[in-house]
């Protein structure tokens, strides 16, 4: 057995990004995006919904943590990562601590929680926090689509300040979105969203053929998916990410 | 003692780990005493993007012998390994199967590199 205090510095098998941070956003008191600009002008090919894997030079020991890309992949400049702080998370705690002009690396992008190419049948988007980071380049992307199905956003957030991107969401609403904001104490919040979500899409009708992207923290998004899948929806229709 | 045979398909020499399940966790990434587990805390490196959270295949593995040994999978694991490349009958995520058989005789092949599931055009990366 190897040593535990000697740590797995894992060697990079993958073409490793250098990016400077161009630029912050502070949405909140404690969820912040950087805008990372690659060096030497390279891009990221990437589809809306996956994230990249940031390296993280800590004190014992370089770690490597996935951050969902914020931005559309037809934003060439920069990409957004947006994250909030956690008890006890030495990766956030890192990135909070960087300037801007600061360099990180990563690799990427990964993950299958993606949207590749738009359903033809209504999607139905839920996601709580900063878990709207990869809905939101799914939903740029089906908005800017000529012909695309009906849209609807069940987004939730222990209050107001706490649901990102509000301007933007604003005009999402004004473009057909069907948005519906929900407000609930962290321990009623998935609690609440499964009332929504019985409520709307399983009891309201007998419509099975929508599908459903549904990402958050923890086994709340489990018992989504349960819930939808349980209810009828094709297993391949719902969609779902669990961090 | 517990007993993983690693295989790498890059030609990297095998190895051979021992160890306790009982000691698990041995590192930090993926759920205690799993493959990922064991590997990382014996400075074997295998790429988990997500950080062992269930929620990339990068950590694919194909298990050769032993699978019985191994935790069941979950759906989630199943719905992730539906989209890996080079899916075969006992492909399993490292960073979810988890031997807890002190008495366990795993062989498990690394494929030569795990490609990206879904990508979209040309990554230009610094070379």
């Amino acid at each position: 057995m190897a040593d535990p205090e000697t740590p797995a510095t894992p060697p990079p098998r993958r073409p490793l990004y250098r990016a400077r941070i161009d630029r912050m956003r502070d949405h909140n008191a404690d969820t912040r995006s950087l805008f990372l600009r690659i060096i030497d002008g390279g891009q990221l090919a990437f589809v809306p919904g996956q994230f990249i894997s940031i390296s993280l030079p800590l004190e014992h020991e370089t770690r490597v943590r996935p951050y969902t890309i914020a931005s559309s992949p037809e934003q060439t400049d920069t990409i957004e990562v947006c994250f909030n702080q956690v008890p006890g998370g030495e990766g956030v705690r890192y990135l909070f601590e960087r300037k801007v002009g600061d360099e990180l690396q990563f690799t990427g992008p990964f993950g299958a929680f993606a949207m590749d190419r738009s359903p033809e049948h209504e999607c139905v988007f839920i996601a709580e926090g900063t878990a709207i980071a990869p809905i939101r380049p799914m939903i740029r992307r089906m908005l800017a689509s000529g012909a695309r199905p009906a849209l609807s956003l069940l987004y939730a957030a222990p209050d107001s300040n706490h649901l990102l991107y509000r301007d933007e969401i604003a005009q999402w609403s004004a473009a057909g979105v069907n948005f519906a904001p929900l407000l609930a104490p962290p321990a009623k919040l998935y609690d609440r969203l499964a009332a929504e979500t019985q409520r709307r899409w399983v009891d309201a009708d007998s419509d099975r053929s929508r599908h459903f992207y549904v990402c958050g923290v923890g086994k709340g998004v489990l018992r989504l998916r349960d819930l939808l899948r349980g209810a009828g929806y094709e297993r391949r229709a719902v969609h779902y990410e669990q961090w | 003692m517990a007993k993983i045979r690693v295989i790498f398909e890059s030609g990297e020499p095998e190895r051979i780990i021992e160890f306790d399940p009982a000691d698990a966790p041995f590192h930090h990434d993926g759920e205690p005493g799993s493959i990922l587990d064991v590997l990382l805390g014996n400075r074997i490196h295998l790429e988990h993007a997500c950080g062992g959270n269930c929620a990339c295949t990068t950590c694919h593995v194909i298990v050769k012998s032993g699978f019985n040994k191994l935790s069941e999978s979950s759906e989630q694991e199943e719905d992730l390994l539906d989209k890996a490349p080079g899916l075969t009958p006992t492909s399993r995520l490292a960073c979810q199967a988890v031997i807890d058989d002190p008495d366990a005789e795993i062989v498990v092949v690394i494929p030569r590199y795990t490609i990206n599931q879904i990508s979209e055009g040309g990554a230009k990366p610094e070379p």
